[in-house]
């Protein structure tokens, strides 16, 4: 699966789970979910959950802890390299 | 190529099934050790057999390492332990839960595994899984042995179970009785000026008394309470406030058991690690706030994220150690059989009465079978408890966070968030290479 496709489900998702406005000017694929405070510790477990049932991908805890899976696009490109 | 070990050593107290496992057990050579359960972590070895590193597959005991510039490897079983030593928090990582590592002399990693069972944390068991009935019986068993092995092993002279007058504590303190020559209940309460004692006081007291045990009251103020909160940010190697709150709770409790044990031998048994194994968790509110949120997932993925969250979990073992007392979660022992449980029995309210009344039966008293669930960290509604002690006061999540990366010396924030992640710590297997 391509990189754009698995950011278009996380980004449905993140919208859908965590109340993000249709029209918020801040969010975007390259934003900082955790900084700007769209993901919290316990958002990520259910995000970590969704990329599990959504894509049958296991994260390694390595690419949890990279810069990458901080953004939409980030964690995409990283769920696409592992399907 | 040295190795290190430095600091406190928590007690271990994991079995294989039959027997506890002993300090020789744990050497470089000794057997694979796969099949422990219970709490253990070790270094052990020396430049002319290699070392041998090894972590239980629930990361119950903690282990933590850092590698120096020349490639040495420095463990303990704090972070802090580490920090105080010069290692940057940013450069520790902890062994991961069920890791076992052969290291030769040489500094070569000549094995690396892990024991933790495959099949743990799935989801969907294979259609073999036993009923509820049988599952039930295997945790008695499984239960009555371990604590048989630790009566008979360590000889300890006094139990002292930690009694909230719940299904969990009450379960472990009947058995306890039935098994240790000498039990003792211990009860917390906060102490509050022309307040009632708590639902749990009450409880407990009751409990002990149809039990026929002696209780150990331990009543502490607000301020008694919150000195304790830098031994437990330390010892209990965390700083989120679920943690931290119960973690106050067990240093109270310590603070009190420690002057009574003296020089005896004593254990502490305690009802944790029930509520993981069988989701038992709720999310607080305290005026108008919500703490402790959950993760919003099914019933066996909450189960298998709370489970593995016990990697960061120290408030048992690291606080009761910090007042020199071994402190043993006998519930751990029956690991496997709480894992079997289906998803289906899982979604049951009446989960844990349920299965306890198959675990206990009539070992315990009826009436706890009917009582509502109180949180010691959050208390009834009269009394309030440690959540609104430390929020009354400022200490809430930001300030805990705070006043932990102060203690490890920790200089930029994010540090915090790549040490612990998604309820784990950042972990790696030890290596005297990078990778």
């Amino acid at each position: 699966m391509d990189a754009a496709a698995v950011a278009d489900r996380i980004e449905k998702f993140l919208r859908e789970q965590f109340l993000v406005a249709d029209d918020d000017p801040r969010f975007s694929r390259t934003v900082d979910l955790y900084e700007h405070g769209y993901v919290d510790s316990v958002g990520l477990v259910e995000l970590l959950a969704f990329i599990d049932e959504e894509f049958a991908v296991e994260v390694p805890e390595e690419a949890l802890l990279s810069p990458e899976f901080s953004t939409i696009d980030g964690i995409a490109g990283v769920v696409a390299a592992l399907t | 190529m040295t190795v290190h070990f430095a600091g406190p050593r928590d007690a271990n107290v994991a079995w294989d099934g039959t027997n506890l496992a002993r300090a020789a057990d744990f050497l470089p050579g000794g057997p694979p050790l796969d099949g422990l359960r219970g709490a253990a972590a070790s270094v052990r070895g020396a430049p002319s057999t290699g070392w041998r590193v090894y972590r239980d597959p629930l990361g119950i005991n903690k282990l933590f390492w850092a590698r120096d510039p020349e490639g040495r490897l420095h463990f303990a079983s704090r972070p802090r332990v580490l920090t105080a030593a010069g290692h940057r928090l940013a450069d520790v990582a902890a062994v991961p839960c069920g890791t076992v590592v052969d290291i030769t002399g040489t500094g070569r990693v000549a094995r690396a595994g892990s024991v933790v069972p495959p099949g743990w944390y799935r989801d969907d068991p294979d259609g073999h899984a036993p009923g509820i009935e049988e599952i039930g019986a295997r945790i008695r068993t499984t239960i009555t042995r371990y604590l048989s092995a630790l009566a008979s092993e360590l000889r300890p002279e006094e139990a002292y179970v930690c009694l909230s007058g719940g299904l969990d504590s009450s379960g472990i303190a009947a058995m306890a009785k039935a098994i240790f020559p000498s039990t003792v209940a211990v009860s917390f309460d906060l102490k509050r000026p022309g307040r009632n004692p708590s639902d749990d006081r009450v409880a407990a007291g009751r409990v002990a008394r149809d039990l026929g045990i002696p209780m150990l009251d331990v009543s502490v103020t607000e301020d008694e309470l919150l000195d304790h909160l830098d031994t437990v940010l330390v010892e209990g190697a965390d700083w989120r406030d679920f943690n931290v709150h119960a973690g106050l709770v067990n240093a109270a409790l310590a603070a009190g058991i420690a002057p009574a044990v003296g020089t005896r031998r004593a254990l502490v048994l305690t009802g944790d690690l029930a509520n993981e194994f069988l989701v038992d968790y709720e999310a607080e509110t305290y005026r108008g706030t919500v703490y402790y949120r959950l993760p919003r997932l099914r019933p066996a993925a909450l189960r298998s994220w709370l489970v593995r969250g016990l990697d960061t979990s120290n408030r048992e073992v690291g606080v009761f150690r910090a007042f020199g007392l071994p402190v043993v979660q006998p519930y751990a022992a029956a690991v496997d059989h709480y894992l079997a449980i289906p998803e289906e029995f899982l979604t049951r309210a009446d989960r844990k009465n349920a299965l306890d009344r198959i675990v206990f039966g009539s070992l315990i008293p009826e009436h706890v079978y009917t009582r509502k669930k109180v949180r010691a960290q959050v208390g009834s509604e009269e009394v309030g408890g440690v959540l609104a002690a430390c929020l009354d006061r400022g200490i809430d999540q930001a300030w805990l966070r705070r006043r932990f990366g102060r203690l490890h010396g920790v200089e930029d924030d994010a540090d915090l968030d790549r040490f612990v992640r998604a309820g784990r710590y950042r972990s790696a297997v030890p290596s005297p290479q990078e990778d």
